[in-house]
């Protein structure tokens, strides 16, 4: 528990001058306008921007545009189709459960309501990023949900007294869960760990707030 | 941060994926129940006549060709100009300059100052940290208005309120070297160096 508190001595020489000291020159105004842009910066960085989504998107369009204007150029300038002409493509889709096994037909179908799906579900999901706020009173600051969980993972370890290997911590929006493996024959005091891990995250101040499980495993950990 | 512009990105997806869902249920439909394939045909082929009434009819003079072949290419180059043009847009937004002011003194002129100077400040200042395997400062324009954006990689275990403290402490210095204060993110990040790094012992 001591560890956590001591603060390693190299880094004083990183800190800058107590900003309350220094005479503070910046106008009031950019604040003013800042703190609704700390608001959608923040909203922003939580929420995915969905690009990759985008991206796919837009190639596959590309793609099926470029053989379509192949096909048509083609067929405008008189030429034999490359794959197929546009006119016997059409004939086919009118006919269509003639002309293709329904195996192959069925599967195509199944493929595209799995690629229409993917898309469909990445537009109207909230596309909340594995992301926490952190409150800071100068800056916007987002913590990916890992950096949380290795924090307190760390914290769960020296209060438990187990090793780095024993403890798993998972850390979603709404919860967090600390799986410890005590180690055989020395008893582990599960409110000894859920203050410590609670003390952190009052600490941090994470929004929105997540709560706390702890689980300790009914098997020990021999030799650890 | 960046300019992402994310209502059309989910607007457009959405669209997309509802065409696929659609096609995608229909060719299932047709392979699976024989009322819709009958269905399908019939409504198919009045469609598709229509359509061959129209190249009948728009043919060029004396040619076999309809010119509806060519408003056909022409649309289709449309339709990949805006799809570029969709792809162009995700993620832009990086600014140059961090600060472009009239000068209040009695030299007559600007300031400028580049992105750079924020940049390699914050970047140095974050540098020998022994508790961070990564630092990446960057411009982006928000609104109008130059932002910076911080990512940081801790190592394993680095509590992330300290680190966000320290780091807003030296953007505070910052705003006092640059008499602007501009809009900060900072963002404290995983990666494949953090991950599979060394735990920070020390702190």
């Amino acid at each position: 528990m001591s560890h956590t508190t001591d603060r390693h001595s190299s880094e004083g020489r990183h800190v800058p001058p107590a900003p309350s000291a220094a005479p503070y020159t910046a106008n009031p105004a950019a604040a003013g306008t800042g703190a609704a842009g700390v608001e959608q910066t923040l909203k922003r960085e939580t929420h995915s921007s969905r690009a990759t989504a985008s991206i796919i998107a837009a190639v596959l369009v590309i793609a099926l545009c470029l053989y379509a204007l192949l096909e048509t150029a083609v067929r405008a300038v008189g030429q034999p189709p490359w794959l197929v002409d546009p006119q016997t493509a059409a004939e086919k889709v009118v006919a269509l459960p003639s002309g293709v096994p329904p195996l192959l037909l069925g599967v195509v179908g199944a493929v595209l309501v799995m690629a229409g799906l993917y898309f469909f579900l990445n537009a109207v999901l909230p596309g909340h990023r594995a992301r926490h706020v952190l409150l800071d009173r100068r800056a916007a600051v987002v913590v990916d949900d890992e950096v949380i969980a290795s924090a307190l993972a760390r914290r769960a370890r020296l209060a438990a007294n187990v090793s780095q290997e024993q403890v798993i911590v998972t850390v979603s929006r709404q919860q967090i869960e600390v799986n410890v493996r005590p180690t055989s024959g020395v008893p582990l005091s599960r409110g000894a760990v859920l203050a410590a891990v609670q003390d952190e995250l009052r600490e941090m101040g994470l929004s929105p707030a997540p709560e706390v499980r702890i689980n300790v495993a009914s098997a020990g950990v021999v030799g650890a | 941060m960046n300019g992402t512009p994310r209502t059309l990105n989910r607007i457009l997806i959405g669209i997309l994926g509802l065409k696929l869902l659609a096609i995608g249920v229909m060719l299932i439909l047709l392979a699976t129940v024989p009322a819709v394939a009958a269905w399908w045909q019939g409504w198919a082929a009045g469609v598709w006549s229509i359509w061959r009434d129209l190249f009948e009819r728009t043919r060029f003079p004396g040619r076999a060709e309809s010119w509806l072949w060519i408003v056909m290419v022409l649309l289709l180059l449309l339709v990949i100009g805006a799809m570029v043009a969709w792809v162009a847009q995700q993620g832009k937004g990086r600014a140059n300059t961090l600060l472009s002011e009239e000068d209040p003194g009695e030299v007559p002129g600007n300031v400028r100052i580049g992105s750079g100077v924020a940049e390699q400040a914050l970047r140095a200042a974050l540098a020998d940290r022994p508790d961070l395997t990564g630092t990446t400062v960057a411009t982006y324009e928000f609104r109008g208005e130059p932002a910076l954006r911080v990512r940081i990689q801790p190592r394993h275990g680095v509590a992330p309120h300290r680190l966000a403290a320290e780091v807003s402490g030296l953007v505070e210095a910052l705003d006092v070297a640059l008499g602007k204060r501009t809009l900060v993110l900072i963002h404290i990040a995983s990666g494949a160096r953090s991950r599979f790094g060394r735990a920070e012992r020390v702190r």
